[in-house]
């Protein structure tokens, strides 16, 4: 979707520009759609997808005939095939992209003991050697850091912030233009808050570059995660129960559904009791809201929210 | 944009800081920078070894059951990516993950619901025998229910879930054991209703 276009006759050439990036396969205005004075929106369909990125990311906040064009995914638009076919070519692209791994390690592989498909590497003997072979995949010489491995010390040196690093105040979005869809981005939106006040955000600003030297020579395969324990023993503990018990509740039909009721009214029976329960809690629930002062709300750190 | 680089060494690095920062920081709205991060990170496949590797997959699925829905919501968008990798997608199911993700299908949040739609879709494909619960009839009448949503991205997505994930028959006693369910949506009748 492209917002912001000045209402001046220039759709053609809109056109004209999107089409640089890829076959458009339909295009049209959004009447519906809320636009600024004296601009229009339009809609634009691209046969790929892929061209449908690159049109986003080289066309969005781009001046275009005295205007400022506004380009966003807009998956609402989409049709049931639309959607299914931008999630098999994901899961295709994906497992391209593994069984591209998988051949790389064959590759360097000489004959060595650890499968390629192991799972979670629980031992740091294994994430070695897995670190073994992604060396031997680098040509580059300042990997000869990492080929000792003798004696780790407990943490890796905290990252370098280095002169050469850029640095994007908007870090947050790179990874949003990969996405073969719009699932995710939401989530970066609401985080372009200034990061400076967070630890992390110098790190953050290492994966600019493509041609980072990390001066960190110690690997830190050593170095566990050690997720919260508390759910991660339950679960685990659950593992060998997940057959039996916990798809009873699932299956039953006078149980809790599953997923939020339809937005249409719902047909009730207005003297079922139930409801006057509903309503009690509701109105005390409300009272209880209504005594409180005013709290913090979570909205108040998200700004007007910018569709990416 | 960060170019997709060989060094895989200095990506694990990077992606356990981020894990590290996770646990060590109390500020909730860090966490929830940083998770959302991590979430984002597990698009990339290049990302997604490393990250089962540092145990992200449990930390997304820790979250969902978490009271701050910006954690649930980025959890369940991290386990979305992750679930596209067929080693990701088996441990989520060795977690008991079918029953956290369906449970994610009633949030108030369009975007957990979508992202839990996707996973669930994404865990039906594993050839693993538990992935046969994410047809039961409770998750196939819910999906039969956001396909008349107006939302048309859930609307879109759970019709792909009914025509990829199920076989008619099963669809079809969903539908019919739903139409005997419409006079109590949600709510319980009385016993001699």
């Amino acid at each position: 979707m492209v917002q912001g276009v000045p209402a001046i006759g220039v759709m053609t050439e809109l056109i004209q520009l999107c089409a640089l990036y890829g076959a458009v396969e339909e295009y049209r205005p959004l009447d519906e759609y809320p636009a600024e004075d004296f601009t229009e929106v339009y809609l634009v369909k691209f046969q790929k997808l892929t061209s449908a990125r690159a049109a986003k990311r080289r066309m969005d906040e781009k001046s275009f005939y005295g205007g400022v064009l506004h380009v966003c995914y807009v998956p609402e638009y989409e049709s049931v095939e639309d959607t299914r076919s931008k999630l098999l070519d994901r899961r295709r692209y994906i497992m391209r992209a593994a069984q591209n791994k998988v051949r790389e390690r064959e590759q360097k592989e000489t004959g060595n003991e650890e499968p390629t498909t192991s799972k979670t590497a629980t031992t740091s003997e294994k994430i070695i050697s897995r670190r073994d072979r992604m060396t031997n995949n680098d040509n580059r010489g300042e990997n000869s850091n990492f080929s000792h491995y003798s004696g780790f010390p407990l943490l890796p040196l905290p990252p370098q912030e280095h002169p050469y690093y850029g640095h994007k105040t908007q870090h947050g979005t790179i990874p949003t233009e990969d996405k073969m869809g719009t699932l995710h981005n939401a989530i970066i939106n609401t985080k372009q808050q200034p990061a400076q006040g967070l630890s992390f955000s110098q790190t953050s600003s290492d994966r600019e570059s493509g041609t980072e030297q990390r001066l960190t020579p110690n690997p830190a395969s050593v170095v566990r995660f050690v997720p919260r324990t508390t759910n991660l023993e339950n679960r685990k503990r659950k593992k060998e129960d997940v057959p039996e018990d916990t798809h009873t509740d699932v299956s039953g039909k006078s149980e809790p559904l599953i997923g939020p009721k339809l937005p249409e009214p719902p047909k009730l029976d207005m003297e079922d009791e139930s409801l006057n329960t509903t309503v009690s809690l509701i109105r005390s629930t409300m009272k209880q809201v209504g005594s409180v002062p005013d709290i913090k709300p979570v909205e108040k750190k998200i700004k007007p929210r910018r569709r990416i | 944009m960060w170019r997709k680089s060989s060094e895989g060494s200095d990506r694990f690095e990077y992606l356990q800081t981020l894990v590290t920062e996770f646990q060590d920081t109390d500020c909730e709205e860090a966490k929830e920078q940083v998770l959302a991060n991590l979430a984002n990170f597990a698009y990339d496949p290049t990302n997604m070894e490393h990250l089962r590797q540092l145990q992200v997959t449990d930390l997304f699925l820790d979250m969902l059951t978490e009271d701050n829905e910006n954690f649930v919501e980025f959890g369940m968008g991290g386990l979305c990516n992750l679930s596209m990798d067929p080693e990701c997608r088996e441990l989520i199911l060795q977690s008991g993950g079918i029953r956290l993700v369906t449970d994610c299908l009633s949030s108030q949040r369009e975007e957990t619901v979508l992202s839990a739609i996707t996973t669930l879709m994404n865990l039906a494909a594993a050839p693993s025998p538990r992935s046969s619960h994410i047809t039961d009839p409770a998750v196939l009448q819910c999906m039969l229910r956001f396909s008349l949503s107006e939302s048309p991205r859930l609307r879109n997505l759970a019709t792909v879930f009914l025509r990829d994930c199920c076989g008619e028959e099963q669809v079809a006693r969903a539908e019919r054991q739903m139409q005997g369910q419409q006079s109590a949506v949600g709510i319980p009748l009385p016993k001699d209703g």
